[in-house]
């Protein structure tokens, strides 16, 4: 068996090799069996691959309960509409109230997050952090703890995302669609409403955890998340109404 | 006789992902069940057992989070398994194995035992996979089992094309003789090592 012949086997069997080396090779295996034998041994192992790949196995466990608990968390909100949305130009052409409330929710969202990094920063190095982070919380008009209260870096006060904001927000945009409600398809309607609930439940699920375990910045973040997609859905909803007209 | 105007029908599947894809989790089930034994296979071949079943969870995750991307230009088949590769292959990069193992390691030929004695040919040579330096492996489930193209390796992984077809052969050769066919070499009986 020689090694520069056998190097080429896997190419010559791949067709990857041009016309003159494919002949030199053909002709090399003519006259040596050993290399000849070698390329029958290749042969069996890709029939093998590729009878492999035709006989799938599942996997020892059920993986679906894991999935499925963490899918729960992630509505299909933001994608739905998109999905059965007639194929227009998207008009950017939201009302005014649309887009205060839009403007609202950001800074609230924005703050949220803000809170939630300083909160964080705090807990790694609380000494250096906790002077800044009341200057911190208050600019993103939050409540976090003040930095000499007793046990204040140990105290996390749970993400308050200005809610009269969020919820006028959400009013006058739940508003502009009930409005709209009529230029848009019955299967569109459905979607956002199946959505909306999706989204509502999860913010209540949060919203519960989150009271029996306050200080647990994975569920404020979530529900952080969830109220900034009820917006989003809710404002792509109203667009589209604007769009149908 | 004419022929029927009736619009085309959807099947099973497309209504699945069309629903799945508005957020109906029991039609996102469907699917999971169709294609999790291919998705599972696949991530078990590159990954290996330990792994398979968390990294097959992070791929029907991520392919919730991005069936609002799918468009239906190809099969959602061949859409779902190309974006399983692309989790397993972020998978190996996150933990930096990808380039060590890449590396033209003469002694990794010595890394495969002889093969057990096992009666199913297919979990024998699953088993076979499995031994493989990473390296070799990945390019041998990409190129043998799954199909794809040296040149769609090599992007995928990005590297050359050449190292692509070098680590298959490299592959092949460790696996003929893991899977003791090595006795049907008239010759010396070594690959020349």
């Amino acid at each position: 068996m020689h090694d520069e012949w056998t190097d080429k086997l896997s190419d010559f069997l791949d067709g990857e090799l041009t016309p003159d080396e494919y002949r030199a090779v053909e002709a090399h295996l003519r006259g040596c069996a050993a290399c000849a034998a070698v390329l029958d041994d290749l042969k069996r192992v890709v029939g093998r691959a590729r009878a492999a790949g035709a006989a799938a196995r599942p996997p020892a466990a059920d993986l679906w309960s894991g999935i499925a608990a963490r899918i729960e968390a992630q509505p299909a909100a933001a994608r739905s509409v998109a999905v059965f949305a007639p194929k227009v130009r998207r008009h950017i052409a939201f009302t005014l109230p649309q887009l205060a409330a839009a403007a609202s929710l950001v800074a609230a969202v924005s703050g949220g997050l803000v809170w939630q990094i300083a909160e964080r920063r705090a807990r790694t190095a609380p000494a250096a952090v906790e002077a800044r982070r009341a200057p911190e919380a208050a600019a993103s008009g939050d409540t976090a703890p003040t930095a000499d209260a007793p046990g204040a870096a140990d105290r996390v006060v749970p993400v308050v995302l200005a809610d009269a904001q969020y919820d006028a927000a959400v009013s006058d945009l739940e508003k502009a669609l009930k409005q709209g409600r009529g230029r848009l398809d019955s299967s569109t309607i459905a979607i956002v409403e199946q959505n909306l609930q999706i989204i509502d439940r999860a913010i209540d699920q949060a919203r519960e955890a989150l009271a029996a375990d306050p200080a647990n910045t994975y569920l404020s973040g979530h529900l952080v998340e969830a109220r900034r997609r009820k917006l989003d859905l809710l404002r792509r909803a109203a667009a589209l109404t604007v769009e149908s007209d | 006789m004419t022929l029927s105007a009736d619009p085309p029908v959807r099947t099973g599947l497309e209504n699945d992902v069309a629903l799945a894809a508005a957020g109906d989790a029991s039609a996102f089930e469907r699917l999971y069940r169709t294609h999790v034994a291919r998705i599972h296979s696949l991530t078990r071949r590159m990954l290996g057992t330990h792994e398979a079943d968390e990294v097959t969870q992070d791929i029907f995750v991520r392919t919730w989070q991005k069936l609002g991307q799918f468009r239906g230009e190809s099969a959602f088949s061949t859409w779902l398994h190309r974006l399983a590769v692309n989790v397993v292959i972020e998978r190996r990069r996150t933990f930096a194995i990808n380039r060590e193992r890449m590396s033209d390691d003469a002694t990794a030929l010595d890394f495969v035992a002889v093969a057990p004695a096992r009666s199913d040919l297919v979990v024998d040579f699953e088993h076979a996979i499995e031994q493989l330096p990473a390296g070799a492996r990945e390019i041998l489930v990409l190129h043998d089992v799954e199909g794809y193209k040296h040149r769609e390796i090599a992007s995928m992984l990005g590297i050359a094309t050449g190292t692509s077809k070098r680590q298959l052969h490299r592959a092949r050769m460790l696996m003929r003789r893991h899977l003791g066919e090595a006795t049907a070499d008239p010759g010396n009986g070594s690959d020349g090592d």
